[in-house]
């Protein structure tokens, strides 16, 4: 384990009931609440980088993070107001808002009665505050509803979404619309103040059958019968029950709670049980689909998730000016979120195949597009470019890049093992040569670790391993050298 | 393909080395994209770029880094279009020492040699 990781369990005693309670003391005057509401919000990202996650909460939004046993995820605290610029983070998968935390969950001995607490509990929860934030998330995008049916297209490539997903029991029915997955909905995620193109899953039907008066006048009468689901995610060994089980449980007692209307992929409230052995959290999803693909608009088989294409840029801390290098781009995930995210730095996509290189083409003009919708006058070229070569031999002056960030081939989905054994030892050596000595920094992600561990031991005099981060991303590990 | 770019790109044809820079640069299609001007990133970039291999890709270049260009913006906003702005879309990169042609095509320069040119 690094010594970051280290660190970072320590602080892991985190009681988030204290916050909790010292909210609920505040004023009742509803409207002043509502503005000056601090909520404790939780969002997911690739496992191994929630340091990097960490980094980019404090820098963006000053507040300081926690980083759950729960592999892959972190918590802070924000206020309300903050909530748009919270969906602007560039690390994160998912977000939720934290209806409650146990820090030790007491299950009892058997599964009727685990799963009798958990009828029981769904009354006793802090619902209200949580879902006010809930309503304030959802009327950004409930404004942008205008034109969401007619960016339903058809005819998208089917995601595969396999890369990083967790080994434990995950009960996940989400219906995961992959036609919808164009830019539009990838604008919001940039940035909530865009209001034109936006499409979106949430309260689709609801919306459609209501017209905008009638939505704020019902602010005052009960709430409209909204449609739920619980998903429950479940990791550890002693449970006596399935995350099925949980779900289903829990989610009758919310449904006689509230009234609401359970349905599986059309809904609404989308409330999250996340049991990882006896720490519990309640949450109450932000986002309905993961902000990991925003930038990529033509996939290819092997796109990278965007955070986790930013989390490994953030790792080589890029300088202004730094020349930095995706050799085996595929469709070009890291540079675009590169010249995105650090628009001071010269980005380079390259690739050997020329479906990959007009793939990244294609996605730089997507971003060159959106970017005239922000700006709304001029379109702006960004600091990046593209290149058909050979990763084994690179048209690069020596000494010439400042930074290599790639994902290597995994030989599963892409290439094959044996291949790898003679392009890893290859790949290593040009990469060296084209960076810049002393200051030159790779990070390169790789599922194949016996391969690049043995390439990389033949070049020990040439890299030197600042730090050796072996995260497990589904089965992929990262090295930064 | 940018003109910062070709300025980093160099001939690997076996053999060739340090000679295969820079390469020559015959442009057929040019596109002027606008790029926002960050006069620190100019700035910074001036050091770090081969002026001789700009002054051959671009003939609009002055001879070569004025004194105080730090705070010139006129310099700088010069060399911000053209390290940044000019887009070369079609044309060819030809190898100083070994003549070999590679094709830019719709902005992507191709660097792929055959088999027979990367064999030892």
């Amino acid at each position: 384990m690094s010594d970051v990781q280290e660190a970072t369990n320590q602080l892991l005693d985190v009681n988030l009931d204290e916050n909790w309670r010292s909210i609920q003391v505040t004023g009742s005057d509803p409207r002043s609440e509502s503005e000056h509401l601090q909520v404790t919000v939780g969002a997911t990202v690739p496992t191994g980088f929630e340091q990097t996650a960490a980094d980019e909460v404090r820098e963006k939004l000053g507040s300081s993070c926690k980083i759950s046993k729960d592999r892959g995820k972190i918590y802070f605290d924000i206020s309300v107001e903050s909530l748009a610029q919270v969906h602007c983070l560039r690390s994160v998968d998912n977000l939720f808002v934290v209806v409650k935390q146990f820090k030790d969950y007491q299950f009892k001995e058997t599964k009727e009665e685990v799963l009798k607490d958990f009828e029981e509990l769904a009354g006793k929860l802090p619902w209200s505050d949580p879902l006010k934030v809930w309503k304030i998330n959802t009327s950004f995008k409930k404004k942008k509803t205008k034109r969401k049916k007619m960016n339903q297209s058809s005819g998208k490539e089917k995601i595969d979404n396999g890369q990083g997903d967790k080994t434990d029991e995950k009960d996940d029915k989400k219906g995961f619309t992959n036609n919808t997955l164009d830019s539009h909905i990838l604008d919001y995620y940039e940035n909530p103040a865009i209001r034109e193109e936006i499409s979106t899953l949430v309260g689709d039907d609801l919306a459609s059958c209501k017209d905008e008066k009638d939505e704020s006048s019902k602010e005052e009468t009960h709430p409209e019968v909204l449609k739920f689901r619980v998903t429950c995610n479940r990791a550890g060994e002693k449970h006596c029950f399935s995350s099925n089980e949980a779900a289903r449980d829990f989610g009758g007692a919310v449904q006689d709670h509230f009234k609401w209307k359970a349905d599986m992929t059309n809904f609404d409230v989308e409330v999250l049980l996340n049991i990882h052995d006896n720490e519990i959290v309640v949450g109450i999803a932000l986002t309905e689909e993961s902000l990991h693909r925003r930038n990529i608009t033509h996939f290819g088989p092997t796109t990278l998730r965007s955070t986790l294409a930013y989390g490994m840029l953030r790792l080589c801390a890029p300088q202004p000016t730094d020349i930095i290098v995706d050799p085996m781009c595929g469709t070009g995930a890291i540079p675009i979120e590169g010249a995105t995210e650090w628009s001071n730095c010269y980005h380079i996509a390259g690739d050997n195949n020329p479906l990959a290189v007009n793939r990244a083409a294609n996605n730089i003009s997507s971003l060159l597009t959106k970017s005239q919708i922000k700006e709304g006058k001029v379109s702006w070229g960004l600091p990046i470019d593209a290149v058909q070569w050979d990763i084994c031999n690179l048209p690069l002056r020596t000494g010439s890049v400042d930074i290599i960030v790639t994902d290597m081939p995994f030989g599963k989905r892409m290439g094959s093992k044996k291949r790898n054994w003679n392009l890893y030892p290859a790949c290593l050596q040009e990469m060296s040569r084209v960076c810049r000595p002393g200051t030159g920094r790779a990070a390169l992600l790789t599922q194949d670790k016996k391969c690049f561990t043995k390439a990389l031991s033949g070049m020990g005099h040439v890299w030197r391993k600042n730090k050796i981060r072996k995260e497990l991303l589904g089965d992929a590990k990262n090295e930064d050298g | 393909m940018k003109l910062l770019t070709h300025n980093l790109l160099s001939s690997h044809v076996r053999g060739v080395g340090p000679r295969g820079f820079p390469l020559r640069l015959q442009a057929t299609e040019v596109r002027i994209n606008p790029v926002e001007f960050n006069p620190d990133f100019v700035a910074r970039m001036i050091p770090k770029v081969e002026w001789a291999a700009l002054l051959e890709a671009a003939d609009t270049v002055p001879k070569g880094p004025i004194e105080g260009y730090e705070h010139d913006e006129k310099f700088l906003r010069q060399m911000h279009h053209v390290l940044l702005e000019v887009d070369v879309l079609e044309g060819t990169l030809q190898c100083p020492e070994s003549g070999r042609l590679f094709p830019i095509s719709r902005g992507i320069p191709n660097m792929l040699l055959s088999d027979e040119e990367t064999e030892t």
